[in-house]
């Protein structure tokens, strides 16, 4: 199995670069290099999880936090031309400041030594309910990755719900955000998305454009490998529909921001974001239909061909599709609505 | 197969040391950009293919795991390129100044 | 990597700082697959490394296209820089 001797010069190694990078983060005055370091920072963060062993963690890190997070930060950045001021307040409130934080690290560090050694086979996480996940989980739903079988499974009810975080993320966003084009009055007369010429500035790189051209679709197989592919290794449906998502804002960054409109208008992309989770909610609901609870997947083997197992197996591919479906869409409309502050007709 | 993999490796460490050297001591962005840029991507495609021949060494080899490092590969020889193209395009439109000999 | 993280520290223009993160993205990834060998399992890492090399391409990108729409490299003083604002009618 996984050798224990390297990794802790590793770990050392990549969690002093952790603090580097954040110092750095911080300390920078441009806010735009600010936010790209922050990503970078970011990670780093990816690779100590993956240095734990915890890939699936580091996969939806590296591809939210490093990625897409940071564009969304520059969208931000890109609206509203923030700039950083220095902080007024002399010397004594930066003691003052400085003495509270140490008081509340020395707090928190303080607990330390009470938390179960690294991998202890006796903590409470360990004794009771892991033992039974390692041992029954091929057995109950032949899904080797444990990762998936306990997040979509086991724990179904934890992993809608915080889908419906995300929804509630994107919605969130797009009420604040949205207005309509007739109360901002602005010198263009208005024009039609669908019939409008295409419009990126010729002076735009051509290299830029086709590049993008030819990575978009291997983004997306690549996304869809990730989520049919969780079962087997690192992936599932949140980490696939960000790579999903992403695509489709390296579209709308390349090109122009209408060239995306075009495609994608405003009703039926809220329409496929809240589609995403009513599948989720679906399936449970059809597991009561035929007989279990809600969200037993194994009570849908009187629909499925296959046996107890492997109808759980679909189910929690069904479920990963729910989710990829509405991670997608809500990156998607989330970018739209930074992007053109809320307008939705031009913008980053 | 091994001893390749090495000598592959530690070449795209030397040209990494030859970009981190380059990127701290050129005098201007445009020409540390030059010098990331195509150090960069040679530097990784050379330590990505030294990781090929290592994967080929243990064991027999696993092609899906060759052929998944080769689309790495050619990710960031297509994209890393591109993007330092995408840089130097929006420094020169944002009115960097390039440079001269004679302005020291 | 720590070199490259000084230029990223010190780089007089904001650019300097894009250039030395892309660096550093593409060198993560090598240490991904590092990683990888270490633990002696490489196939959960190469999908990783592979998702990020992607996604740092974006980021470049993005910051990139900001500096060409802004055509300006120093933060700019007004309240809404040049665009019309939304709050004013």
């Amino acid at each position: 199995m996984m050798p224990s001797l390297p990794i802790w010069q590793f770990d050392v190694l990549l969690l002093v670069l952790v603090v580097l990078f954040a110092v750095v983060a911080l300390s920078i005055r441009n806010l735009m290099g600010a936010a790209v370091v922050f990503g970078a920072y970011s990670f780093m963060m990816c690779l100590i999880w993956a240095g734990m062993g915890a890939v699936d963690v580091a996969f939806t890190e590296a591809a939210v936090g490093a990625g897409v997070s940071t564009v969304f930060i520059v969208s931000t950045i890109y609206n509203t031309s923030a700039t950083m001021r220095s902080r007024p307040g002399g010397m004594a409130f930066k003691l003052f400041i400085g003495v509270v934080v140490t008081l509340a690290g020395v707090f928190l560090l303080s607990a330390l030594p009470d938390f179960p050694d690294w991998g202890d086979p006796n903590s409470p996480a360990n004794a009771t309910v892991a033992p039974y996940y390692i041992e029954n989980s091929i057995r109950d739903t032949h899904v080797p990755n444990l990762v998936t079988s306990v997040l979509a499974d086991y724990r179904g009810f934890d992993t809608l719900l915080e889908t419906i975080v995300v929804f509630i993320a994107c919605i969130a966003i797009y009420s604040i955000l949205r207005i309509e084009t007739a109360k901002s009055k602005t010198d263009e007369p208005e024009e039609d998305i669908a019939t409008a010429p295409p419009s990126y500035d010729p002076s735009d790189s051509l290299i830029v454009r086709q590049a993008s051209r030819f990575m978009v679709p291997f983004m997306q197989l690549f996304a869809l490998y990730v989520i049919a592919h969780g079962h087997y290794s690192p992936g599932g449906g949140f980490q696939g529909g960000v790579i999903l998502g992403a695509s489709l804002i390296l579209l709308a960054i390349s090109f122009d921001l209408k060239f995306l409109l075009r495609q994608w208008r405003e009703k039926p992309l809220m329409l496929l974001v809240a589609s995403g989770v009513c599948l989720y909610a679906t399936v449970g609901l059809a597991c009561m239909f035929t007989g279990g609870n809600y969200l037993d997947y194994g009570s849908l083997d009187s629909v499925l061909p296959n046996d107890r197992a492997m109808a759980r197996s679909h189910g929690i591919l069904l479920v990963e599709i729910g989710v990829g479906i509405t991670v997608m869409f809500s990156m998607l409309a989330i970018h739209i609505n930074l992007a053109s502050n809320g307008r939705f007709d031009r913008g980053l | 197969m091994e001893i390749l993999a090495y000598i592959l490796i530690s070449t795209g460490l030397i040209f990494f040391l030859g970009t981190t050297i380059g990127l701290l001591r050129f005098p201007d962005f445009y020409s540390r950009m030059h010098a990331a840029s195509k150090g960069d991507t040679l530097s990784t495609v050379l330590i990505l293919l030294g990781c090929i021949c290592l994967v080929s060494t243990q064991g027999e080899m696993n092609w899906l795991l060759g052929l998944k490092i080769l689309l790495i590969i050619n990710f960031i020889f297509i994209g890393s390129p591109t993007a330092t193209h995408a840089m130097m395009d929006a420094g020169n439109k944002a009115g960097a100044e390039p440079w001269k000999k004679d302005s020291q | 990597m720590l070199l490259v993280l000084v230029r990223a520290f010190k780089g007089p223009t904001v650019i300097d700082r894009l250039v030395a993160i892309n660096v550093i993205g593409t060198k993560s990834i090598v240490l991904l697959l590092f990683a990888g060998i270490l633990f002696g399992q490489l196939e959960m890492f190469v999908d990783i490394a592979l998702g990020y090399g992607l996604l740092n391409y974006i980021v470049s990108i993005a910051a990139s296209r900001y500096y060409q729409h802004r055509r300006c490299l120093e933060p700019t003083h007004t309240a809404n820089g040049g665009q019309p604002s939304r709050w004013k009618s």
